[in-house]
């Protein structure tokens, strides 16, 4: 009997037909040798344990408990308070291990979630997985850089990614069970595999974005369209439907439907958090008008004729606070249903009747196909009906209500920011609603001050109703580049050499959610810091949407500003949290096309290369859902640090460096096997910092790395010392820690750091040829290869 | 002076069993002047607060400051830096859980740390760090809110900065 084996065969006597089969009972046909396997494909909790030791002794996590007792079974509650164990022997620390890996496990699922579910939709949609190759045109032949790292795999179609997204569901459950109560007591074990967690984040997100990208043909590479940005881009003369989620296609079908039977001229779709992101890549008529922070003020300001949600970061009370000012609710995802009624195979008009007439406030429709018909008739129908009445507090209602508050301080109480609400409210009262106006962007629209407010004053109607007094909802209209995905690989050819030298000092990546302490300006204000000292700045998620309705003293948004090119002072959309998967492969190509270095299965030796030579930064300022810690978790096993907001503190954990301690500074060479110092860089993998002005700063001494040249380094140098004298008033304690010669020090500054190095630090100079001829600790050496991995050594020292 | 709630500032921040005692502001100064190696940490809402001036009324009274966030720039502007040094927050605290650290002057780890211009939900959290991972430090908070996770701390005063103001006077007036 012939044993079939699956590959590709010609037939005998038949000219130009050729047989594929791909699997055959299991047994699949073998991958096209493109390159070695590295070390570690398709890696399982123990494989890179080694790393992140590596890394943990390194920066080892800081705990800051957010509650000292657990409850997690039925021998609880204990109380853990003063690092003591539990009922099932689990100490207080390791409680905290064992909780950052739950939240990165949720942020992870939420993101592999949404590419599973986005393969049925493709499915149903498009049609199978196989017929869908992957191609980004000439200028990306690095397709899936995460995929090709982590899984070996270099996928060719969507059925290839669907294989490896099982690998990364396989590895999830495996990480669920280790938190079960007993077994892992060691808080670095929990920290392992929550850097596991975040590698699985990572390419989930890839696979994720590959998909979507591929299945609903989103444009790629620079200079993409300026789309609507910001609450005031509504356009209230039409009917506007709002979508609101993470999950694109039930959007896509909307914008099909209004395209298909042009209503344009009818219809607005806007959206908050990344879905708009996603569907404005499907159709830029999608205005991005709010990040997650501004949900509840658009919903409450009565701007949406129908709400379409999906899934993640979509308010949990939406039904009822839509029902405040009557937009029906379409939920179009399961995760995500409210305990409405799935009305899939429905007549579309008896649906619309049913939401038109108030007889269900909302409906749930799982099929996106079936979306676009019924948001769209739904909120033509309640345009008519919901315009006659104003959804705004009239200005005696706002009178009535600012007088009535009796500055108990309730609200303020409840308020995550603290913010006085009295206060405001006072001065409100006596005819002036700027400081409400003020709040208005400081205040998250939680919604919790209404639920205690004793005078049941409608706090965030009062604050939708000052900013529009101010003209600031009105005048909330900025732009945004549409998102653009990966960087080609001809970008990364041409700033390979100068990211790597350090003449572009760095790359400063905002991302994530609008938690902000202190508002939306601080987004804008560190985009347009770092592209006008050159860095390159690529953005995801809310953090993005909220830098394009900020502008300029010209009235310009950062997108207006600067291009969307991945090089020097360049901004970037790439997408919505799914795509910053591109900031990661942006990493690994440099490692990859610039540096050589063989990427298949070769986790560990990428990630140490990026974080001894790459100059990247991710920040987070507003970082708050358990996605943003998966996330993190993703970007620091991959050697990137990244800076969060104050608010992060309530994620419990930090990965710090401490150098003072100069044993953690050494490395290999990889020439000889030579310890070598190097010096505290990057000092943090995860920092909290407590302003934007301590910010802006550290994100510029985080993009230090060990094997800067002298050029590179006297350039982060010149941004960090500038930084510091620009936003904290004086030059940092610590900037000779990061001098290893005098040429390391900027030029413009240099007789003036050398006087300091003399008198401060004790350092001896030679004022006659401006030397430092004693003193820094770290030593350049041009042919220097460091590495933290002992095997990365080509011959040992004898 | 009526008595003070003890309710976290953020009503939901009931971290556990064991809560900051509300302490008076002249017990709170004893504390500090009995310590032998006391640190003043001054965060990022040492203005807003109106304690600026108060903070340097303790720095001139020998006790070094770590002024955290962008507190630096408010002494900068006063004018007073002698023993005032700038550090990222949750980078001192974890320094000071450790007991071999050798401090901002390289002396040694300090024994008591006392709380002000805080921006509250961040200093709980390393309040908490320290609570239950440097049983080696005394956590003091003289912030106008009642701070759980300290060891004493005032109580809620945030809305009266006046009385607030007079009872860093009383701190001061121990010291
Ligand atoms: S999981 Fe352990 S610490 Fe938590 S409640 Fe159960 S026994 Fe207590
Ligand atoms: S809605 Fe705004 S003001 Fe009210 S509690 Fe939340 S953040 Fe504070
Ligand atoms: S809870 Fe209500 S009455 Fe009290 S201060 Fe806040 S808004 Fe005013």
């Amino acid at each position: 009997m012939v044993k079939l084996k699956a590959g590709i065969f010609d037939i005998e006597d038949l000219e130009n037909v050729q047989i594929e089969i791909k699997e055959i009972m299991g047994e699949k046909m073998p991958e096209e040798e493109w390159a070695l396997m590295g070390p570690t494909p398709k890696p399982k909790i123990p494989d890179l344990r080694y790393w992140d030791r590596i890394l943990l002794k390194r920066y080892p996590p800081f705990y800051a408990p957010q509650c000292d007792t657990c409850i997690l079974c039925t021998m609880g509650k204990c109380d853990l308070t003063g690092n003591k164990n539990g009922a099932c022997g689990i100490s207080l620390e390791a409680t905290q291990g064992r909780f950052v890996l739950l939240a990165c496990m949720i942020g992870t699922s939420a993101h592999i979630g949404h590419g599973r579910h986005m393969f049925h939709d493709i499915k149903s949609m498009r049609g199978p997985l196989d017929k869908i190759p992957i191609d980004f045109g000439s200028e990306v032949n690095i397709e899936a850089p995460l995929t090709r790292l982590i899984a070996g795999v270099k996928p060719k179609t969507l059925a290839d990614l669907e294989n490896v997204l099982n690998y990364v569901e396989e590895n999830i459950v495996q990480l669920g069970d280790s938190l079960h109560t007993g077994q892992e007591g060691s808080a670095l074990d929990f920290e392992s595999k929550a850097y596991q967690m975040g590698m699985l984040d990572s390419i989930g997100k890839e696979i994720s974005d590959i998909s979507q990208m591929m299945a609903f043909k989103f444009p790629i590479g620079p200079n993409r369209p300026l789309c609507d940005a910001g609450m005031g881009t509504l356009d209230t003369n039409k009917a506007v439907v709002f979508v609101i989620g993470h999950n694109a296609p039930p959007a896509t079908d909307i914008c099909d439907y209004v395209s298909d039977n042009n209503l344009d001229d009818k219809i607005d779709i806007g959206g908050s958090c990344c879905t708009s992101l996603d569907a404005n890549r499907y159709s830029a008529k999608v205005k991005l008008a709010a990040g997650l922070g501004r949900q509840l003020k658009v919903i409450r300001a009565g701007l949406a004729d129908c709400i379409v949600v999906d899934e993640q970061c979509v308010r949990a009370d939406l039904l009822s606070q839509a029902k405040k000012v009557q937009s029906p609710v379409i939920f179009t995802n399961d995760k995500n249903m409210h305990n409405m009624e799935i009305r899939d195979g429905d007549d579309p008009d008896k649906i619309v009747e049913d939401l038109v007439s108030g007889k269900v406030p909302g409906v749930v429709l799982l099929d996106p196909r079936n979306v676009g018909e019924v948001a769209v008739k739904t909120a033509m129908k309640m345009k008519d009906i919901r315009r006659k009445n104003n959804w705004l507090l009239s200005d005696e209602n706002f009178k009535k209500y600012a007088e009535s508050c009796t500055n108990c301080g309730t609200c303020t109480y409840q308020c995550p920011q603290g913010i006085d609400v009295g206060k405001a409210n006072k001065k409100a009262a006596e005819g002036d609603p700027s400081a409400l106006s003020d709040q208005f962007d400081i205040c998250i629209g939680c919604g919790r001050c209404e639920q205690v407010c004793p005078q049941n004053i409608p706090i965030i109607d009062m604050y939708t109703k000052a900013a529009y007094m101010t003209g600031r909802i009105q005048n909330e209209k900025g732009k945004i580049r549409q998102a653009r995905g990966p960087i080609f690989d001809t970008e990364i050819r041409n700033v390979g050499a100068p990211l790597v030298l350090g003449t572009i000092p760095g790359i400063i990546a905002p991302i994530g959610c609008g938690n902000y302490p202190n508002g939306t300006r601080d987004v804008y204000t560190i985009v347009k810091e770092f592209a006008s000292r050159g860095y390159i700045v690529p953005m995801t998620g809310c953090m993005l949407i909220d830098a394009g309705f900020q502008k300029n003293e010209e009235g310009k948004t950062v997108f207006e500003e600067y291009d969307d090119v991945f090089d020097k002072g360049g901004v970037l959309n790439i997408g919505s949290c799914v795509a910053n998967a591109h900031i990661h492969d942006a990493a690994i190509k440099v490692a990859n096309i610039f540096a050589q270095r063989n990427i298949r299965g070769n986790y560990a030796e990428i990630a140490d290369y990026i974080l001894n030579r790459l100059g990247a930064c991710g920040v987070a300022w507003g970082a708050m859902s358990q996605k943003a810690a998966s996330i993190a978790a993703g970007f620091n096993r991959l050697g990137v640090p990244a800076v969060v907001g104050p608010h992060s503190i309530k994620y419990r954990r930090s990965f710090m460096g401490r150098k003072d301690k100069e044993e953690d500074w050494y490395v290999y060479d990889a020439r000889n096997g030579e310890r070598v110092y190097v010096g505290p860089v990057p000092e943090h993998l995860l920092v909290v910092a407590e302003t934007i002005e301590e910010c802006i700063p550290l994100m510029a001494k985080l993009c230090m790395r060990a094997a800067d040249t002298p050029a590179g380094r006297s350039i982060k140098l010149t941004h960090y010392i500038d930084l510091n004298q620009k936003y904290l008033g004086g030059y940092p304690d610590d900037w000779h820690y990061f001098v290893r010669s005098e040429a390391d020090l900027p030029m413009a500054k240099k007789a003036e750091l050398l006087q300091i190095l003399e008198s401060d630090q004790g350092w001896k100079i030679d004022w006659k040829l401006k030397k430092i001829v004693e003193g820094p600790k770290v030593r350049y050496d041009p042919s220097f290869d460091p590495t933290n991995i002992k095997d990365l050594i080509r011959a040992k020292k004898e | 002076m009526a008595e003070l709630k003890m309710a976290p500032f953020n009503a939901g921040n009931v971290p556990g069993p064991k809560m900051g005692r509300v302490t008076a502001p002249a017990v709170i100064g004893k504390m500090i002047k009995r310590a032998k190696r006391p640190l003043l940490i001054c965060g990022s809402n040492i203005e807003k607060h109106g304690s600026i001036d108060k903070a340097i009324e303790i720095g001139k009274k020998g006790i070094p400051i770590a002024a955290t966030g962008n507190a630096i720039v408010a002494f900068r502007k006063k004018g007073y830096t002698d023993n005032v040094k700038y550090a990222l927050l949750t980078d001192l605290v974890n320094c000071l859980c450790d007991p071999e650290w050798k401090g901002l002057d390289g002396k040694g780890n300090y024994d008591t740390v006392i709380f002000i211009g805080s921006l509250y939900y961040l200093v709980s959290g390393v309040l908490s760090s320290i609570k239950n991972f440097a049983p080696h430090l005394k956590a003091l908070a003289i912030d106008p809110y009642y701070q759980p996770n300290a060891e004493m701390t005032f109580g809620d005063i945030w809305k009266k900065q006046d009385d607030y103001l007079a009872m860093l006077d009383e701190v001061i007036g121990e010291l």
